[in-house]
């Protein structure tokens, strides 16, 4: 309601000005065309995110001093913070990096964003950019039509690059025509009161314009065409970072956790750095003046003068913040917790929240972790129902002793086990994948979602079947019928050994042992099947078991069978890289293993 | 130059298409290497005391080994 009443009262006053001036209607749409420029940008960067940019991110923010770079580097590019941290706590909440990387980064965007200043105040008001604009507009939208995303995104990238010129032209242009009309520089106000005043303007600004980008460009254009004074730029620009801290803030209310803690040390960042400006104002200017000495740029030259001030008082901020990060993050996973609310033994989902959706690597990483975690589930669901211990299974404890050391007299209630650990995940999981799939995803990643959601299936069919041989299972394992009592513990061995193996696959990071753990796996689940390897027959030949023996364990091997195929499946598709890269063992390739066996 | 032809262009200097088949190559002789060097093991292994299960872990290795090779070909095949 609050927002509706706030755009409303926008949108009168906008109306008002530009029938009062025809040149605040021309500075407006200078800042209106560069903001679209910048979603443009951001639409077009973000449409190389399908690998390079998340590869790029993880690599490079393993420590601070990286993640800083990474973030400096990052913006000065893209010419967005406000994409940086989306994309911060897109992987923030994918868990691909942690809260102390991602505010390297934020202190890292802060600087990056400064290059924009000496962009405009060195370039853009030296040149007539909007020529450059215009070809670079046609051209962008030429290839914003074609079908391939990377075409699209270097459409989207030119497009955004030709609005944010002819923007700055806009305001440029509209700023000359207003100082013939209107000179706001007789309003400037000097000393405290000033830079208080002017620092709330730059605040108020940025809040608006949702961009602090877009206001640095819009006071170094009025400082350029005389309409404000430089002490007054100065702090409007001190207000232009305070106010990006706001609109993150806003921003982050509709995020998970993670987006509202790094909002948290967006704030406390530029709040600070905002008050180390604001308290020593002056001795920055004389630094700034010095500096300028050095770096060659003339006296009367305040727009370059004002990039040099922003770009200096973030350096400082950074500085004067490194080592408070890891203080920073206690603070802040203290004060903003994820509410946990009580469920009464059921498990939810960890990893979906709306913040990955942003981009499809973070949406599937995040599907991949939860279903991770549901394995995790089905692992302790199965290991019970076969009626053995999980903490025997991922031991050194030969198999044998596994089988021997039996988890209960009783039967487990699988039905309790799934409805508290398994059914809500499951759903959480394909609910979320439906949402992935709305968003702008490749057809690779289609198919990498689908892949995820049969390995899904997959457990929840496994743990079914579990639930059906275990009826039989504390019955036959238990008899005095030694034949059948060996076949069903053959069963819960096959069993618990690919349990085990899948755990070592879960563990490691040699592609070789996984490949070879799948592989044994495999033939295994072909060579123990009793039905075609002939041991039912001798069984029923020898009448060593009775027709009801026969047929359970006929049913329960095949829903052993079963299990096991779901598992190494998933585990294949969860654990293993090997099908990315075609060396799973097919029905051919296990069949020529047995073959040899046989001869 | 046709769009097609201007379109691959701008894909190998930026380097889109390539990256994935490369790192899929790089993968695939990684994993190779391991291979080789287990089969090797194995072979040693068996010269000492025959067993069923290191035999079976041969068989498997080298199918896995010629699997692998015919897909690096492949790849190399289709650059």
């Amino acid at each position: 309601m609050f927002r509706t009443i706030l755009l409303l009262i926008l949108l009168v006053a906008l109306s008002y000005g530009f029938w009062l001036s025809p040149d605040f209607k021309e500075i407006s749409a200078g800042v209106a065309i560069f903001l679209f420029g910048m979603f443009s940008l951001e639409e077009g960067f973000k449409s190389f995110s399908g690998g390079t940019l998340e590869r790029v991110l993880q690599k490079s923010t393993d420590k601070t001093y990286k993640s800083i770079g990474f973030g400096i580097l990052s913006t000065t590019i893209m010419q967005s913070s406000s994409l940086v941290s989306v994309l911060t706590i897109s992987f923030l909440g994918a868990g691909l990096i942690g809260l102390g990387q991602g505010i390297g980064i934020i202190f890292g965007a802060n600087i990056g964003t400064t290059t924009g200043a000496w962009l405009v105040a060195g370039l853009g008001l030296k040149v007539n950019i909007a020529s450059y604009a215009m070809p670079m507009l046609v051209f962008g939208v030429i290839l914003i039509f074609q079908k391939q995303k990377s075409i699209k995104g270097i459409g989207y990238i030119l497009a955004g690059l030709g609005f944010l010129f002819l923007g700055i032209a806009y305001m440029k242009s509209g700023f000359e025509a207003f100082k013939a009309s209107i000179d706001l520089a007789s309003f400037a106000v000097v000393g405290l009161k000033g830079l208080f005043i002017f620092t709330g303007i730059g605040i108020f600004a940025t809040v608006v314009m949702q961009s602090s980008h877009a206001t640095l460009v819009l006071i170094i254009t009025a400082l350029s065409s005389g309409q404000i004074s430089y002490e007054n730029a100065l702090a409007l620009a001190i207000g232009a970072n305070i106010g990006t801290t706001i609109a993150a803030i806003i921003g982050a209310m509709g995020s998970n956790i993670v987006g509202k803690q790094l909002a948290g040390a967006h704030l406390i960042f530029n709040g600070i750095t905002g008050l180390i400006a604001i308290s020593s104002i002056s001795y920055l200017m004389m630094g700034v003046d010095y500096i300028s000495i050095y770096l060659g740029i003339a006296d009367d030259d305040y727009s370059l003068k004002l990039a040099l001030f922003h770009t200096i008082f973030n350096l400082i901020g950074v500085i004067v913040m490194i080592p408070f990060i890891s203080k920073m993050v206690v603070f802040l996973e203290y004060i903003l917790k994820d509410k946990v609310t009580s469920n009464r033994g059921f498990d939810s989902a960890k990893y979906l929240n709306d913040s990955v959706l942003e981009l499809s690597s973070t949406a599937i990483s995040s599907i991949l972790k939860e279903t991770k975690h549901l394995y995790d589930n089905v692992f302790e669901i199965i290991a019970h129902g076969i009626n053995t211990k999980r903490q025997n299974i991922i031991s050194d404890k030969s198999i044998d002793e596994t089988i021997k050391d039996k988890y209960s007299k009783e039967k487990v209630d699988i039905d309790e086990f799934y409805n508290h650990k398994i059914k809500g995940i499951y759903g959480e999981i394909i609910e979320f994948s439906t949402k992935a799939q709305s968003t702008t995803i490749s057809n690779e990643d289609i198919e990498r979602l689908y892949s995820l959601k049969l390995a899904c299936r997959g457990m929840v069919e496994a743990v079914k079947d579990t639930k059906h041989l275990q009826k039989n299972l504390i019955k036959y394992s238990n008899s005095t019928n030694r034949h059948i009592q060996k076949e069903y513990n053959l069963i819960r061995q096959g069993i618990a050994e690919l349990l085990r193996s899948i755990y070592i696959i879960s563990r490691t990071k040699e592609e070789d042992v996984v490949l070879l753990l799948l592989s044994k796996s495999k033939v295994n689940m072909e060579k123990y099947d009793i039905l075609s390897n002939g041991t039912l027959d001798r069984l029923i030949r020898a009448d060593s078991i009775s027709d009801e023996m026969a047929t359970s364990l006929m049913n329960d091997s095949s829903y052993a069978y079963d299990i096991s195929k779901n598992l190494i499946s998933t585990a294949e598709v969860i654990f293993g890289d090997v099908e990315n890269l075609g060396m799973a063992m097919s029905k051919e390739d296990i069949d020529l293993i047995l073959d040899k066996k046989d001869n | 130059m046709g769009i097609k032809k201007f379109i691959k262009r701008a894909k190998e200097i930026l380097g889109l298409e390539d990256e994935k088949k490369e790192s899929k190559k790089k993968s695939l002789k990684r994993l190779l290497k391991k291979l080789i060097k287990r089969k090797r093991e194995i072979c040693t292994m068996l010269k000492d005391k025959k067993s069923k299960e290191l035999q079976e872990e041969l068989d498997i290795v080298s199918l896995q080994i010629k699997k692998g090779k015919k897909i690096l070909h492949e790849l190399y095949k289709s650059n």
